[in-house]
Parts: C-alpha cells; structure tokens; sequence
C-alpha cells in the first residue's frame, strides 16, 4: 500500500488524504451494501458523496491535473458507471463541423439501404472524416420525428424509421432517409438480408473507387466473410469486384419476392397512413386494425 | 388458466404481492431440488422469494456482474446485427442452410408496444403461418407461454426459433467461449437447462396449432464465440434428458395442492405478515446446490445449521450417515451415549468403528482428540 | 468421502473448529513458493484483470490491467508476468545433480529443487491455463508481434496446469485443495472452497470460532473472493467506474493509479490468507513419502526445462496415443499416492480399516520360528494372531503388509470375528530363523493392510507412428500454424 504517512502539505484545508481514504472505504461498501439489499436509493446518495470523496482524494494527493472524468470531452456520455466504453480514438475529428444528422445522412446515401447505426457508423468512420459519435444517434429518430410534427417539410429531408412490412410500424434499429420511395423505406422478412447485400454492393463499388485502406478492407471483410464467394483471397483481404459479384449473386435470389412483398405493403401505408405515420410508422391504434385486417398478407 | 380451489388457495398464500414472473431460469431451477415442499409451494405459488429472503434478512446473491452483462449483450448484437448475416453464415456451413432461406421477422416489439398478449398474439400467428406453410427460417425472440401449476407464465425467451427443412430449433446465443472444442461443463449445463425450458414452451404451442410437437427439434443450437476470439461457432446440444426432467417437475407441481392442503388455512408469504412463521411452516429440503440456484438457500441454511441437521453437509454426508440426519443424533450414536433403533443399527457400528478408528489414530499420532485440541486454535 | 470423514465434519460442527482429517503434511511445500492470486474480468475467458505475485510475503507486486478488453494491455501485463515468473523458474530450480545412466547409457540429471507455484483455489488453476492457451502460441514477429517472453509463459503455465493434474503433484497447488486434504470443517464441500472460510474454520482470527470466521468470509465487502472471478457488487460499484474514468481521462496515470489500488485492495486480503495458510501447513510434519513424490515433480521439471528449447509449443488437443498415456499415468499416480498416504499417516490408514482393507490390533499369539515343510526346503513361515475389533473384509490368501514396515509381508490364512491369522512371508531376513526385532511379539500393537505400494504396474503403449486405426491412425506431427500464432484475444 502506498498510503501516505502524513497529510500532503498542500492539500486543501481539508480532510488528510487518510481520512478521505478511510471514508471512501467506508462509501464503496455502504454502497454495496445498499445494491445488495436492494436498497437504490441509498445507494444513489451514498454512490454521489463516494465520487465527491474520490475526487477530494485525487486533489489532495495527486494534486491538480488534466479533467476529471466527470468534465470529460464528451459533454451528453452516461453516468461513467452505467457502461464501460472503449478506449477514447485519438482520431476523432473535431466536434461541430457537421451535425450529426447530416453525417448520418451521408452514409445512408452511400448505403443506399435501411441501416442500423452500427453499420451506418462504420461506413462513415471508413469513407468520410471523422466519426459519429454513438450516443447521439439513440435520441435522432426522436428529435427528426418532433421536428416533422411541428413544422412538417421544413427541411429538404428527414432522417426516418424503417417500417415493418406487415404492421407499417417503425422497425427497431433501422434508419431511413426520407427522400428514398417508400418501398425502399419498407422492411419486409427477407429486406435484412437483401438490404445487406445490396449495401455490400454499394459499399464495394464505392471502396473500389478508392484506394484499399485497412479500414476500407476491414468493413468490406465484414461483408463477404457473410457472403458465399465473396471471400476467395485470403483471410482478411477482399477484392471489391468479387464482392460485387457475389453479393449480386446471392441478391439475385432473394430480391424479386422482396420488392412484390414491400411494393404490396408500400400500397398499404399509402392507402392507410398519413405523411408523418409513412416517414415515422404507425401509432399503436393504426397497428391494431392493421394486425385484424391484414393478416396472413405479408408474404 | 383455471379456477380451481388450488389456484385459489395459491393467490392466497402470495398474499397481496403480485405473482413474480417466471423465466426460463427460474423454470429451469424448477427441476433442481424437487424434494423440497417449501420451494415447490413458493414457485407453484409464485411467490417473490427474492423479495421474501430479502425481508428476512437473507438476500439472495445473485447479483450479476455489468462487464458479464456487457459481453453478452455485444455478442448478441454482433451474431445478429447485418440481418444475422454472422447467424446466417453460421447455419449455412454447419448445417446446410440454404441460401434461399432467409426471412428473419422480429417479434421483440409490435409497433413499438412490448406488451405480452400482443406480442404472444403475433409469435403465433406467424408461427401458425411457418408451420402451415414450412416458409419463414428465422423468428427472432418469440414470446411463448407455459402454464407453471395452473398459472400461465410468459417466456421472454432471447432465443431465435428457427426452420430448418419444416423443423423448428432453438439457437441460443450465449457468450461463454467454447475452446478447442470444449466450453465450461457448467455453462453448457445451465444453457441446456434452460433451452429444454424453450423448446417445451414451443412445443405446446406447436402442439396447440394442430402440428406434431415433434416439428420442434429436441436438438438446440448453441452459438458461443470460438477460443478467445468473438468469431461465433456453433454447438448442437441434444436436450432430451433436461426435457424429461422438466416435464416430470412440472408435473409434479400441479400437484402441490396436496401439500397446500396439510397447510394452516391461514398460512400467507405475504411480506408485510407474519412471514418467517410462515416460511418455516412449509418443510425445506436444504442442500449445499439450493445456494447456485434457490433465493432461499441462505434462509434456509441458516435454519438447517441452527437445527443441527447433517444435510448443511452436503449429500454426501448425509448419505454417508445412511439417514441419520441430525448432527447430534449422530455423534451420540458415534460415541455409544444413544442405543440406536434397529434400523440404525449398522450405520450407528459403522460410526462407533469410525470413532474409535480416528481415536486411536490420533492418539498414535501424539493428538489429543478433545473438541479444544484441534485446529489450530486461534492465531492472532 | 467416508463415514470416516463425515464424522470429522459433523465434530467440527459440533465443536466450532476444523478437525484433522491427516496427522502429517501430505505435500511438498517449497522454502520460497511463488504465490498467485489472479483475477480476471467477468464474462470473458481469458481476460486478465490483475495477480498478486510473490515469494515473500511482505514484498508482493501488484500487476493489473487498467482496460482489460484492450488487447495491447493484455500483451504488456502478460509480458510483465512472464517477467516475474519466468525469473523466479530460472532462480528456484536448484544445481544440477548427475543421476547415475539409465539402462540404455543415457545421461540423466535432475535439479535439486523445483520451483513450487500457489494459487488460492481450481479457478485460479483453470485460470492459468486459459492464460497458457491463449499465450503460448504467439509469435515474436510479424503483424501480431508479442514480447518473445509472452509464448515462453504460455508453455509454462500449460505445463504447470497440465502438472497439477498429476494426482500427488506439488508443483502447482491450490491452497483451498491442500488444506481439504489435511482438514474437515462444519461446513460443506461448496463453502470450503471460498478459501477465507476454509482457513477461518482451520485457524479462525482471534476471538472468533469456525463459523463466526466463515460468516464474515462470506461477506464480499469484508472478504473480498480469492478470485479469479470477482464480486459483482465491485465490479458494478468499484471497478467499473474506475475503469471508465482511465477510459474517459485518455489513459491519465493517475486515473490507472486509482484502477490499481481497487485491485489491490480485492487482492490484498486474499494474499494474507495463502501465506497464513501456508504457515499452518508448514507446522505439519511432513509426510515420509513426501519427498519421493517431490522428486517425480523434480524429474518432471528437469525434463521439461531441459528439453524446452527444442519443443514445440503443447498441441491444442492430445494424440490418442500420448491421452491414452497420461490417463494411464495418472491413474498410476493416483493409486501410488492413495497407498503412499496410507502408510505415512494412521489417520488415512485408518479409512482403509474401516473399509475392511486394513486391520489393526494387538498380537495375541505369535509362532516366529514356524516352518513350511510341505516342499522341497523348508521355508520360514511364521504364524501370527491379530486380536482385531476391525471390520476385517479380506479372504483368505490375500496379501498383506505391515504399515510401520511394508518389508513385512504376510498371507491371509483365516479370519473369525475376533482375530486374523496370518502366515509370514517375506521381511524376515535371509535364515530359518526370524532375524531378531522382524516378528512383532505378543502384545505389540500391529497394523496390516492389503494396500501394497506402487502394486499398479506399468503398462505398455503403441508408439506414435502405430496408432491404431480404431484411433484414428498415426496423428500428423504437430506443428502450430500462423492461424494459431493470429488468434484473436479480443
């Protein structure tokens, strides 16, 4: 243990890094204490004067330094507690530059699918600066949503839901773009798999345009490692126009059942909904008669 | 869900608590101590022993690590994310997948509303429409029910059904690590265990559509990741033996009237009563096992201990004492103060030749044999 | 389990204090074994988190990983710890001792001491060897380069695991195992594996019995677990936090100060037990066999070093050939320590007695100068009468031996409900007349036992190349590819 003998001379006034140190001690099993018997409450208030405590700690002993955690870059990240994230990226871009809906706009132009943010996060990250940062795409769909409701087509375009082909209703994770038809913005049962492929081509043709980056490679491994064919080199190494084939290949098979599926509920959501419910999916009430009415007609 | 008088009399004994959920791991527990009364009474009745152990001052801990949470989680959405292209591919080259079938429909949310009815609505009619048709291949967290001693309780199952040649399997995406082939017995056990739970789920429903319950496959997929790296592969795991288990003890816990019935009519695990009266009164069957899957084991140890009761053991010492199953019964037999029945008669010669045995032993070996004179005594 | 040992359970019970299940030291205990505490990050299978490390109990050093998904930090701590046990092996195996050849003329040598590895319980073994498996077949060059010492440590922990399997092997032991082996507490099975309540029945701290002891060990907060896995109340209130903080402060030396001494208060208190735990089995008189036993391990030992630079790292998966051997081996070994325990200790005896496979009692009538004339010489063959109160289970012309003596060998010749008559055979010297001190007297107290040392012979395997089609034929030699030197650790 490297407990210091004798308070550092220059803490503030306080209490001496011992004391401090004793009653972190004491905090962090009061607040086990408190998880364990269930007890959240106390547990939270005990939980806010352990962080007072350690950060009296850190200035007492260890004196002033760069920004506590709790003032770190990232001004909207969850509690440190609630997750453990990754190791910051040195790379990352400076913030502000382009908002946030705009990068994922980017993307799902490239894409040229409906896509969940984790994809939609990577292709930025390979093919254009910088990143997006992933807290704030949980709360976009919200905030596109409200925008929309307020003032309807104020903006050229809308970052929307996909929509589940047989109950019109948003599907969870996926992203859209307004501007796309409504039959793109449609998921049907087989839409995950041809949406896949059919990025992976886009994706591919636009990597092939560049030069073969490790990043670039990396992302178009994440396709064909899942593609039949797609991956004929070796480990690791991908070469687009493969891929290309591939992933036509195999699109090829799915696709003609998938466009009659989201065609036919494209005809629904135009006869049933109205502008906001075909951008964003369909309310609760919508749904209930949806599921009564068309049963058995989604495929 | 019917009203009988066992129904009844099990609402009472929950008191004015509403009855917890069951999930495939507390189902799967079911079939882990099914000799003892107090726990089949307290399940069958639904009762919240995580709340009652907690009240009595014994809270069980069960507590789960976030970093263990975490993993799983990123595993989950790593095998599925892409439309399951990683699942897809998995299923594919292990067992000949083809590539047309690829319809993936999510039954986690309907329209943005996670209530259970509505969703369990859905799981069947597109269940309905797979068995009919032998279309669809892969159902993603499908929510089933089953009737726990008269009491439906639903399934959260984060399970994918899936269809293979007009058969349904479950895969079960865990994160343990399988390497070289080999993952932790335990784990596997317990997943085993708790996929059994699944497959029975969806074999009444299979059952219910009017199909043979054998379209679902007594065969479930494990998905885990590969040696140390979160490439997932696959593992079938045949769960016939954890499915007959689980069907002779759910059976049984219909069955738990009869024992509701030997108990005081007034008798309630409600937790603002008179609730350690109340527990005591159902006979408990402890082990040492009853501490990795029952939220009363600690209550229970604790009451097993007090009593003196060999069982606080382990099995196989109450074994070894061929049902002698009090402490001091058996050492009074053990050092002749207590003549034993005649149907303890060998077990109580056996005892008696052990202690003479470790006397001797002892003594030769320049010990004292007193209480006071073993262990090390106390180091400061 | 036994009747024997239940009923040193239930006395502890009933006394609040462990009670002897030996009444000698059953293994080898090295002057400075190098003692282990590790702990890894939950969920994961080979995540280290942090080990406690040492030969001396006052000196231990503290090795942690402040993001354990980080990949580079797992390769620098791995290569911190092969550091510290690679330089322990390299200074604890003692000179080099010439053996006499063998038959075929080969040069033996065996190091005189071994180092001897500590670790608190199985967890931390299985541990080890994820940590082994995950380690040993990394390459020193090319894209997924790891400090050259990295491999080295994995091909020593996979042997050191792979060692501990070895039934009356020293050369890694868990400490919970050790002291179960020497002591019965009023608890079961499960709960004697959390070492803090294991030692508190053996040696409670003062002024507390077996159980006081054992209920506060089974505080997380007060008595952290001895690993690997830790308490998920720490890991979701203590650790946690801290480690989002080092992510969240760019990796600030501070911000992994504070990641470190969380670890090492969990670690702290789990160090303090292996060492007291290692006091109170030091105070035991070692076992008479004991020594010979550390001396396979030092065969062992010796075998491996010397051979380590011309091998291959160890296979992912035996060949049938080399599995078939070492289950043999190990079954082997474990018949020879069961009946090496025996004699070396009146308490192991004693389940052997109770089993009818030994007796013991007092000579009640002794003919020493008996003679066999029924062939062509006459043959010394005294009589002896056991007065037994045993429940002796042997028939007639069973062999036995005497537990004070082996060399004293004797034959079954009837047994009634009082008493065993046995015929002398063999440990009575070379004349027609016992050599004087050989038969024991009327009166002397005497034990027999049908136990005979090392009465499981050795069998014989086909060599590699004739592998029996049954088994798949002969395997292909090993040789790790560069798909196992770029296995992911992620």
């Amino acid at each position: 243990m490297s407990t210091p003998d004798a308070p550092s001379p220059d803490a503030p006034g306080a209490a001496s890094p011992d004391v401090l140190e004793a009653r972190i001690t004491e905090l962090r099993a009061a607040v086990r204490r408190a998880m364990a018997a269930g007890d959240r409450q106390a547990a939270r208030v005990h939980r806010a004067e352990l962080r007072a405590a350690e950060q009296a700690w850190d200035d007492a002993v260890l004196g002033d330094g760069p920004a506590a955690p709790d003032t770190a870059p990232d001004a909207d990240h969850d509690e440190p507690s609630a997750s453990v994230r990754a190791p910051n990226r040195p790379s990352a871009a400076p913030r502000g530059l382009v908002p946030v809906r705009e990068q994922v706009h980017q993307a799902l132009t490239l894409i040229g699918a409906p896509a969940a943010p984790k994809l939609i996060g990577s292709v930025y990250a390979t093919f254009f600066p910088g990143q997006i940062p992933g807290t704030r795409l949980t709360s976009l769909r919200r905030d596109e949503e409200r925008s929309f409701r307020t003032a309807p087509y104020a903006r050229p375009y809308y970052l929307g839901a996909a929509l589940t082909a047989d109950l019109l209703a948003p599907a969870r994770g996926l992203l859209t773009v307004s501007t796309w038809p409504l039959e793109r913005r449609i998921v049907g049962p087989l839409s995950a798999r041809t949406d896949f492929l059919a990025a992976a081509v886009r994706v591919a043709e636009h990597a092939a345009r560049r030069e073969q980056a490790p990043d670039v490679q990396r992302l178009l491994w994440r396709f064909a490692a899942n593609i039949p064919g797609a991956a004929a080199g070796a480990v690791g190494t991908v070469e687009p126009r493969a891929l290309i084939e591939a992933a036509q290949a195999e699109l090829d098979v799915h696709e003609e059942t998938d466009r009659r599926q989201r065609r036919r509920a494209a005809g629904r959501a135009r006869a049933q909904l109205d502008d906001a419910g075909r951008l964003f999916g369909a309310r609760l009430r919508a749904m209930r008669s949806a599921a009564s009415t068309t049963d058995g007609d989604h495929r | 869900m019917t009203d009988t008088a066992p129904a009844l009399d099990l609402d009472r004994l929950r008191g004015a608590t509403p009855p917890r959920n069951h999930d495939a791991r507390t189902i799967a527990a079911l079939t882990a101590n099914p000799g003892c009364a107090r726990r089949g009474v307290m399940d069958a009745a639904g009762v919240d022993k995580d709340a009652v152990s907690r009240t009595l001052g014994f809270p069980a801990p069960f507590g789960q690590s976030q970093f263990a949470i975490t993993r799983g989680n990123v595993f989950e959405a790593q095998v599925k994310a892409d439309g399951c292209a990683e699942l897809l591919t998995l299923l594919r080259d292990r067992l000949g997948l083809a590539v047309p079938e690829v319809s993936y429909d999510d039954l986690e949310v309907v329209a943005g509303n996670e209530g259970r009815e509505l969703r369990h609505a859905r799981t069947r009619r597109l269940l309905r429409r797979a068995l009919d048709s032998g279309e669809g291949t892969l159902y993603d967290h499908p929510l089933l029910r089953l009737e726990i001693a008269g009491q439906v309780a639903y399934l959260e199952p984060d399970v994918i059904a899936f269809q293979i040649e007009g058969r349904f399997h479950i895969v079960e995406i865990k994160s343990f690590a399988v390497i070289d082939g080999q993952a932790e017995p335990s784990q596997v056990a317990a997943a085993a265990r708790q996929a059994a739970v699944y497959v029975l789920a969806l074999r009444r429903l299979v059952a219910e559509l009017g199909h043979p319950a054998e379209r679902v496959s007594h065969e479930v997929i494990l998905v885990c990741p590969e040696n140390f790296s979160n490439r997932p592969t696959v593992t079938p795991v045949d769960v016939r033996p954890q499915l007959a288990v689980l069907e002779r003890q759910l059976a049984r816990l219909t069955r738990v009237d009869r024992i509701v019935a030997e108990l005081p009519e007034d008798l309630s695990f409600d937790l603002a009563g008179a609730l350690d009266e109340a527990v005591r009164a159902v006979e408990a069957r402890y082990a040492p096992e009853c501490m990795s899957s029952c939220e009363m084991a600690f209550f229970c140890r604790d009451e097993a201990r007090a009593c003196g009761a060999t069982g606080a053991l382990g099995r196989s010492v109450r074994d070894d004492l061929g049902g002698v199953d009090s402490i001091g019964t058996a050492l009074a037999l053990a050092d002749g103060t207590l003549e034993p029945a005649a149907d303890l008669a060998e077990t109580a010669a056996q005892l008696r030749t052990a202690a003479r045995l470790r006397a001797e032993a002892l003594q030769s070996a320049g010990q004292g044999t007193a209480p006071d004179g073993a262990g090390l005594g106390s180091v400061a | 389990m036994s009747v024997l040992t239940s009923l040193a359970q239930l006395e502890a019970a009933a006394a609040g204090i462990a009670q002897p299940l030996a009444t000698v030291r059953h293994c080898h205990l090295a002057d400075h074994p190098l003692v282990m505490v590790p702990l890894k990050l939950a969920g994961e299978a080979a995540a280290p988190l942090a080990v406690m490390i040492g030969s001396d109990p006052a000196a231990p050093a503290l090795l942690a990983v402040p993001q354990p998904r980080n990949r580079d930090l797992r390769f620098a701590f791995a290569a911190e710890l092969a550091q510290v046990v690679l330089k322990h092996i390299e200074t604890h195996h003692g000179a080099v001792e010439d053996l006499p050849p063998a038959k075929d003329g080969t040069e033996r040598i065996r190091y005189t001491d071994a180092p001897q590895l500590l670790v608190p319980n199985r967890g931390g073994v299985g541990f080890l060897r994820m940590l082994g498996r995950s380690t040993r077949f990394r390459r020193t060059d090319g894209p997924y380069a790891v400090e050259p010492s990295v491999p080295v440590l994995g091909r020593w922990l996979t042997w050191y695991t792979d060692r501990h399997d070895h039934p009356g092997s020293a050369l890694l032991m868990t400490m919970t195992e050790a002291l179960r082996l020497h002591w019965a507490t009023g608890q079961s099975s499960l709960e004697d594996g959390n070492l803090a309540a294991l030692l508190g029945w053996i040696a409670p701290p003062g002024g507390m019995d077996g159980p006081a002891a054992a209920a506060r060990a089974e505080d997380p907060v007060l008595s952290p677990p001895a690993g690997p896995v830790t308490d998920p109340g720490f890991d979701n209130e203590v650790l946690a936090p801290a480690i989002a903080a080092f992510d969240a402060s760019g990796r600030d030396p501070r911000a992994e100060e504070r990641v470190r001494r969380v670890l090492e208060g969990q670690l702290a208190p789990t160090w303090e037990l292996m060492w007291r735990a290692v006091e109170v089995l030091r105070a035991l008189p070692e076992g008479a066999s004991v020594p010979a036993r550390w001396e396979r391990d030092r065969d062992s030992f010796t075998y491996f070093h010397q051979t380590f630079g011309e091998a291959y790292p160890q296979a992912r998966r035996d060949s049938p050939v080399r599995a078939a051997k070492r289950l043999h081996d190990m079954e082997r070994a474990q018949d020879a320590y069961d009946a090496q325990r025996a004699f070396d200790d009146p308490l192991v005896m004693a389940e052997h007695r109770l089993n009818g496979l030994a007796f013991g009692g007092t000579v009640t009538e002794c003919d020493p100068t008996r003679l066999d004339e029924s062939g062509k010489r006459p043959k010394l063959r005294p009589h002896l009468r056991v007065g037994t109160e045993d429940p002796v289970r042997l028939d007639p012309g069973t062999e036995v031996c005497s537990a004070a003596r082996p060399g004293l060998k004797g034959r079954v010749v009837s047994v009634d409900g009082a008493s065993v008559l046995l015929e002398l055979t063999g440990g009575l010297g070379r004349k027609l007349t016992p050599e004087p001190g050989s038969v024991p007297g009327v009166g002397a107290r005497v034990v027999f036992t049908s136990l005979i040392p090392g009465s499981f012979g050795p069998s014989r395997f086909p060599d590699k190349e004739n592998t029996p089609w049954t088994h798949g034929g002969p395997p292909a030699d090993y040789e790790p590819t560069d798909e196992d030197a770029a296995e992911d650790w992620s």
